[in-house]
């Protein structure tokens, strides 16, 4: 778990220099459409935000109850927008992948204990963005019954 | 990277039945996969071995997001079909590459450094794999929605007229109803006029009223509202002797079925576009 701190503090720090490469490349990325003319001023953000509160759960001993807490208004955030869910979840796998570019090109995991560092680092994230990924799907599923709902009540 | 992730894939493949089953005995107790506790323990089976399997087709594939919709679309049919929740669907994947590793481990695959550096090297392959796997499942699982929905509505689309031959939907219906509009002045003035009677050739008028109301919802009453001025009319001018009220009382059911028909299907269109918007 401590070995993940390197990581932590780098998301922490560098969250608004990770959202930037993560605004660029989602604006472009062929499975994401839907971000492509989006206003980089306006998603940077999402993911500055999104950063933050991950690194504030990541040494949690029960990271999946806040995880579900802030990614439930994640996702109500993105189904106000009407991004469509498989885009949005691939939004969130950018984020993920970013996380580890801007680590690889600050050079955080150098030595071999460094590299242990690494793995333990990846498991951990892996875990987290399970953990979101579920919690996001799950929220998402139930936003779009209940606008059927709701809709077919009126 | 496929030198390193050779022992992994290797492993995988060797061993997918007993993996698989490791993942249908945890997928199907669960407490985040609560669909897979009624599904018959072989079908889940089979579906863990669809997935390790994939990684041999992956590693050789030029493309391997396109080589990953083998599984990915076959996987999202089933748990469509075996109606479980998309959230739980994508978290037996998670499963799957979870356990994965598991076996991974517990078979000490990994041991020294160099191997540790493949560890690394096979994880980030396993986790892109996974990624495009959720990506594709979930679009193919609102696809599949999406088409139940069209499957639903099938018979009603049909009348609607949204996908007519050539695809110009609202010249096709208005030259239609013009045509059929045109046919009930001619049979107006047919039995009034000529014949001199007041038989009941009306309910032919139903046709166009019925039709109107499908496919312009509640606005479609101006045609009821049209051919029950024309018979009046027709009468007032052709039929004098004939007494009125039986016109005037086909008249009126023309305006109540096109008004409810047509209120009907203002509903079914609300439903159909709330659907569009909401999968």
């Amino acid at each position: 778990m401590l070995a993940s701190l390197k990581l932590l503090d780098l998301m922490e720090n560098s969250s608004a220099s990770i959202a930037k490469q993560w605004a660029k490349d989602v604006v472009k990325n062929p499975k994401t459409p839907y971000y492509h003319n989006s206003d980089q001023d306006k998603i940077i953000p999402q993911a500055v935000e999104f950063y933050q509160k991950l690194s504030r759960v990541y040494t949690d001993k029960d990271p999946f109850t806040a995880i579900q807490k802030f990614m439930g208004k994640f996702a109500e955030a993105r189904f106000k927008e009407k991004v469509p869910l498989h885009e949005a979840l691939y939004a969130i796998v950018l984020m993920r992948r970013h996380i580890w570019l801007y680590a690889e090109f600050q050079v955080i995991f150098i030595t071999i204990v460094e590299q242990h560092q690494a793995m333990d680092s990846q498991t951990r994230t892996i875990l987290m963005f399970d953990y979101i990924m579920y919690a996001f799907t799950e929220k998402y599923w139930e936003l779009m019954n209940l606008e059927v709902a709701r809709k077919n009540k009126k | 990277m496929q030198a390193y992730a050779a022992k992994l894939i290797d492993l995988i493949e060797l061993k997918a039945e007993n993996i698989a089953r490791q993942w249908a005995a945890d997928v199907m107790k669960h407490n985040r996969t609560p669909s897979y506790s009624s599904l018959p323990q072989d079908r889940v089976i089979e579906r863990g071995v669809d997935f390790y399997m994939l990684f041999r087709k992956i590693s050789l594939a030029d493309v391997p997001f396109e080589a990953a919709k083998t599984f990915s679309w076959k996987y999202a049919e089933q748990c469509h079909r075996d109606k479980i929740p998309l959230h739980e669907a994508i978290y037996a994947l998670i499963l799957l590459r979870r356990h994965l590793w598991l076996y991974a481990e517990f078979q000490g695959v990994f041991v020294t450094a160099l191997q540790m550096h493949q560890a690394v090297e096979s994880l980030n392959r396993t986790i892109t794999m996974y990624d495009y796997v959720a990506y594709q499942v979930i679009e193919k699982y609102q696809e599949l929605i999406n088409a139940d929905v069209d499957k639903k509505l099938g018979s009603i689309k049909t009348l609607l007229m949204n996908k007519p031959i050539g695809g110009i939907k609202s010249i096709y219906k208005s030259g239609l109803m013009g045509i059929l509009l045109l046919g009930a002045c001619i049979l107006t003035y047919y039995y009034h006029a000529t014949l001199g009677t007041g038989v009941i050739f009306t309910h032919l008028f139903y046709i166009p009223i019925i039709l109107a109301s499908i496919w312009w919802g509640k606005k479609g009453i101006f045609v009821a509202i049209f051919l029950g001025v024309l018979i009046l009319i027709s009468h007032a001018v052709f039929l004098k002797a004939v007494p009125f009220v039986d016109d005037i009382i086909r008249a009126l059911m023309f305006v109540v079925i096109g008004g409810v028909v047509g209120w009907l299907m203002d509903g079914i269109k609300k439903i159909e576009d709330l659907y569009k918007a909401t999968i």
